[in-house]
């Protein structure tokens, strides 16, 4: 089976309306594309940098606040300038872009603008003919360029095996200074929140540094996926930070098929940190088997229930940093007593913090920091 | 419990309190005389008009209803207008023409003579209501290119009415806080709204309006930035009308953050961190400037990003409840914020409208009462209407005009106290005269031309479909509100997505029942014929030349005031971080700051909001 289509959705700088592209992006869900989702109120230098890391093949901008013509053009002629202009440009703004808009917009280097009254499965059946096999060679490639593309390859690669009912694998080698850092935990523990937090940290204590992120979102059943992480992640998106947006595909445990592979290559490409965030997982989850990985972080919510459902939680075991974030509840103390009795059992050095990731400033973010640093 | 959880309890007990008294009405000879007494009291002193015609009517009818029972079920359960629970309206009299025969008397006089169990909630008619009754209604958003354009068309709107209310609507950058400067955004100044960069830009909005007359009033579209919107508006009055103007400022902004994560996202700093900021706001105007609406709770925009009507209604009715939590917790007393908060509702042609925002009058009166301690002023759910833009299509555009009608229609029939109708060309751009015109025309037609609303209050009230709906809705809306109460209360409700996914959903089925014919709209999806044919409209945007020009004035307003500002933004960064109302000083602050230099240094102090999907 083919990788299925990826595209970018985005909604431009100044504009919030972002109903038609959620809708739309269910919509070519249920059609089953990959939809790498920036979110609303995005500049273009954000979109087009986004475009060529997640090596998409099309970007659907959705615009209603005027100023379409510029905008458009702009992210073409930024995605040309780049030499990435085999990705291709689409989009609509109902009926506040005009037959005449469409025309300069079309000579400007934009594919196709979807009007008012154009049916959903019209859009989406256009997507999935049009944008599936856009890549093309390109002349003049930066090396995120062509790290991106590998990383499509890699992808590609398994999906096709998928039918041939044969995992690749490859052996992982020596890292050099690149610190690999897994975070894993259950759904709605923050730890989207807590990774863009750090990667502001990290942005500012080390000015050099080259941070790569590897983040997972569940495949829709027999279909495609919504990869948001993107568009809360608002300190993530810097030209220092290589991110990786990429779908489960039907396997269970957090991750893809095509995951240790891909971080094999990040860790070799020279990047300073490389962050492997997992789906929201269950208790018996254990995603990190890789060796490449050299600190494990579970990252826990204080609702977790009761003390008995902590002996259940595998993690915990192999973890060597338990976060608890939301640490403003008021279940966090009891939950953080409970969580360091349970780990005394492992006798291990183990680490237990208390975070408020979505607090500015979170002194509890800045010693993650400095462990991660360390 | 959360005190939404209270206002559920409250509602079904104020329900089962009802139908007790309709009991006791026809058990208890007493008490069911009394209500007799006191309905025949009210008829006798309802006044008479008289229809071009000549034709009498009474300015307020009533159902035709002579048992005690059903008397009590009417006075307790929907009240008359003006009377709690106010489902027939926060006002006695809405948009009624003033009666040309001296008055005989009223029914709420009637009423305080009267002997009967809730005298509590009956209220004089104050001097602010008189001017409420002589103003119209009609109340026009709009805002495109710079200042001065902004302000040609609102002394174009309202050079014939009695009163200036005024509605402004901002553009893209003003509504993310940000200069007309910064990069990447030139494109969208002026485009949808007007730009505002300083408060000089907007002593030229307002220009040759008294600012503080009582005949004037303004609205401001605006919630992310709009403590520093408000601060703007009270340093440009205070330049031209000097320091005692004050406190006789008469407006609104809109301010609704809990909407802006919810459904219009344009918060600009982490939740939490909006909400003092709007707190403090509050706590000033509710001290400094009686006159002045600090927040609109506003279901509008969550109906239009695709909610279902119920959704709009809870979620909006909620998020007023949460509100009032908030400054109740702050310490100040519920009459005195609680009349000073406001609402606006979506109204569109799906059925629920027929008796929307009578169920949520009737819901937030009696949490207010009953859980809030509020007295009748807060009590009164006082609304503005939209009608809705999403249903206004491209294709045959004219229909639109059709589709307003109706919905003014149905918002009228809900005693909206303002009213908003969109243009015919919604669907492509910022209206043009034409349409803006034929909008108003609109409105006039329905109030002035009609003899529908002018001569009697409650004369589409109360049909046995209306109440039907009304009552499914409100059972509707309290469902919603325990399955809020369930993850925690609004805030808690907002961090787990809960509102935005479940709005989404909606948006995507209406679309879907759009594009599989399940929602019929004339002229895209039946009597489609001619779908191929685009319509030619003339589209209103801000010329290159114009938005350069906003560029420049911002230029030497930094300019003039670069020494003064670091200073300024210093002061205002102590203040945020010693944790006092930082109101005060941000009035000062707009003088020599523009918004993004303000909201840039707000965001290093507070962090940026973290957007949700
Ligand atoms: C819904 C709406 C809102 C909601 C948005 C809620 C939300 N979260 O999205 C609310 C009420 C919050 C809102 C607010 C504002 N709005 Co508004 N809004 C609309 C409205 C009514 C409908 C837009 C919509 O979502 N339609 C539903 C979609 C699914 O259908 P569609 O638009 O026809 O699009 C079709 C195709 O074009 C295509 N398509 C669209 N995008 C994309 C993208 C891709 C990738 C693809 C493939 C296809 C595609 O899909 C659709 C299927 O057929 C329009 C008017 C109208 N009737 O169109 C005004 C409108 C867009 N808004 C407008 C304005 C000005 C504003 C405000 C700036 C007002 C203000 N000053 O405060 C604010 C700004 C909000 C913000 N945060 O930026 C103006 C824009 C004017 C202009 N450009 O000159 C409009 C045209 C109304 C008007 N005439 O004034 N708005």
């Amino acid at each position: 089976m083919p990788s299925p289509v990826r595209i970018l959705t985005a909604v431009p700088i100044c504009d919030g309306h972002d109903s038609a592209i959620n809708t739309i992006n269910l919509d070519f869900i249920r059609h089953g594309i990959e939809v790498v989702y920036l979110g609303y109120h995005r500049s273009v230098e954000d979109i087009v940098r986004t475009a060529i890391q997640e090596d998409v093949g099309a970007v659907g901008i959705s615009s209603y606040n005027g100023g379409h013509v510029e905008f458009f053009s702009e992210v073409a002629r930024a995605l040309r300038k780049q030499g990435a202009d085999d990705i291709k440009l689409f989009g609509g703004g109902g009926g506040t872009i005009t037959e005449a808009d469409a025309t300069v917009m079309r000579r400007n280097g934009v594919d196709k603008i979807f009007f008012a009254g154009t049916a959903l499965t019209e859009m989406a059946d256009f997507v999935r003919q049009h944008y599936g096999n856009t890549h093309r060679r390109r002349r003049k490639a930066t090396p995120d360029m062509k790290l991106a593309r590998a990383l499509t390859e890699i992808e590609d690669r398994y999906a096709k095996n998928k039918r041939a009912g044969k995992p690749a694998k490859k052996k992982a080698k020596s890292l050099g200074k690149t610190r690999v850092i897994g975070f894993t935990g259950p759904g709605g523990a923050g730890k989207t929140t807590l990774i863009d937090e750090l990667v502001l940290r990290l942005l500012r204590r080390a000015p050099q540094a080259r941070i790569a992120i590897l983040s997972h979102d569940p495949s829709v059943v027999g279909a495609g996926a919504l990869l948001g992480d993107r568009a809360t992640m608002i300190n993530s998106q810097n030209d220092r930070v290589f991110m990786r947006s990429m779908a489960t595909r039907g396997q269970a445990g957090g991750l893809s098929p095509a995951t240790g592979e891909c971080l094999a290559l990040l860790a070799r490409s020279d990047f300073d940190y490389v962050i492997l965030e997992t789906v929201g997982t269950g208790q018996e989850a254990m995603p990190f088997q890789n060796e490449l990985v050299q600190k494990r972080v579970l990252v826990m919510n204080p609702d977790y229930g009761s003390r008995l459902q902590l002996q259940k939680i595998v993690m915990l075991d192999l973890a060597d940093l338990v976060v608890v974030n939301k640490s403003d509840q008021s279940r966090a103390r009891a939950a953080v007593s409970e969580i360091e009795q349970r780990l005394e059992q492992n006798k291990r050095e183990q680490k237990l913090l208390s975070t408020v990731a979505k607090r500015h400033r979170d002194a509890g973010v800045d010693q993650l920091c400095d462990w991660v640093m360390d | 419990m959360s005190k939404l959880g209270r206002v559920v309890e409250a509602v079904e007990n104020y329900n089962r309190f009802v139908l007790k008294e309709v009991k006791r009405a026809r058990s208890e000879k007493k008490f069911g005389q009394q209500m007799i007494d006191r309905w025949n009291e009210v008829k006798a002193k309802t006044p008479i008009g008289t229809a071009p015609t000549g034709l009498k009517l009474p300015r307020l009818a009533l159902p035709e209803i002579d048992e005690a029972g059903e008397i009590t079920r009417y006075l307790l359960g929907e009240g008359l207008p003006g009377e709690f629970p106010y489902t027939n309206g926060a006002y006695r009299e809405m948009y009624l023409e003033p009666l040309r025969e001296p008055e005989v008397g009223s029914f709420v006089k009637a009423g305080q003579n009267g002997k009967n169990g809730h005298r509590k909630n009956r209220k004089k008619a104050p001097a602010l209501e008189k001017t409420k009754q002589t103003e119209e209604p009609t109340r026009l958003f709009s805002g495109f290119g710079l200042a001065e354009d902004t302000n040609k068309r609102f002394h174009y709107l309202t050079g014939h009415q009695r009163s200036a209310r005024l509605s402004t609507a901002f553009d893209g950058p003003t509504l993310y806080g940000i200069d007309s400067d910064a990069d990447g955004v030139f494109g969208k100044i002026g485009e949808g709204g007007l730009a505002i960069d300083t408060y000089e830009d907007m002593v030229r909005l307002y220009d040759g309006f008294d600012m503080g007359a009582p005949d004037f009033s303004a609205s401001m579209t605006i919630s992310g930035p709009a403590p520093i919107i408000m601060a703007m508006y009270i340093a440009a009055a205070k330049k031209r009308f000097g320091p005692k103007v004050v406190p006789n400022l008469r407006g609104t902004i809109q301010a609704d953050i809990f909407k802006e994560v919810q459904a219009q996202n344009e918060t600009i700093f982490p939740t939490e961190a909006s909400l003092r900021f709007l707190c403090d706001m509050i706590e000033y105007t509710t001290r400094e400037m009686p006159r002045w609406y600090p927040v609109s709770i506003s279901g509008y925009h969550i109906g239009e990003a695709g909610a279902t009507p119920v959704q709009q209604a809870a979620y909006t009715v909620s998020n007023g409840f949460a509100y009032a939590e908030m400054l109740a917790a702050r310490g100040i007393p519920v009459d005195q914020f609680a009349p000073r908060l406001s609402f606006f509702l979506d109204c569109g042609l799906d059925v629920e409208y027929i008796a929307l925002a009578r169920a949520s009058r009737r819901i937030w009166a009696i949490g207010m009462r009953d859980v809030f301690g509020a007295g009748p002023k807060g009590q009164m759910f006082k609304l503005h209407t939209q009608t809705s833009g999403r249903s206004l299509v491209a294709a045959e555009f004219k229909n639109n005009l059709t589709r307003t009608a109706a919905e003014l229609m149905l918002a009228y029939m809900n005693g909206t106290n303002s009213c908003h109708s969109n243009s015919a060309d919604e669907p492509f751009t910022t209206p043009s005269e034409e349409w803006i015109r034929l909008a108003a025309h609109g409105q006039a037609i329905l109030l002035d031309e009609s003899g529908i609303f002018k001569h009697t209050m409650n004369m589409l009230t109360g049909s046995p479909g209306m109440k039907a709906v009304e009552r499914a809705v409100e059972a509707a809306m309290l469902e919603e509100f325990r399955q809020i109460e369930e993850l925690g209360g609004v805030l808690p409700a907002i961090e787990h997505r809960y509102q935005r996914s479940q709005i989404q959903t909606a948006a995507h089925r209406y679309e879907e029942q759009i594009y599989n014919g399940t929602r019929p709209i004339i002229a895209l999806n039946k009597y489609n014929d001619r779908k191929d044919e685009m319509p030619e409209v003339k589209m209103v945007r801000t010329p290159r030349a114009k938005k350069q020009l906003q560029v420049d004035r911002l230029a030497k307003f930094k300019k003039r005031n670069a020494a003064k500002a670091e200073r300024a933004l210093n002061e205002l960064t102590e203040v945020v971080e010693s944790g006092k109302n930082f109101f005060p000083m941000l009035i000062e602050t707009v003088e020599v700051c523009s918004l993004g230099q303000i909201t840039g240094r707000l965001q290093e102090v507070v962090g940026r909001f973290r957007p949700m999907v």
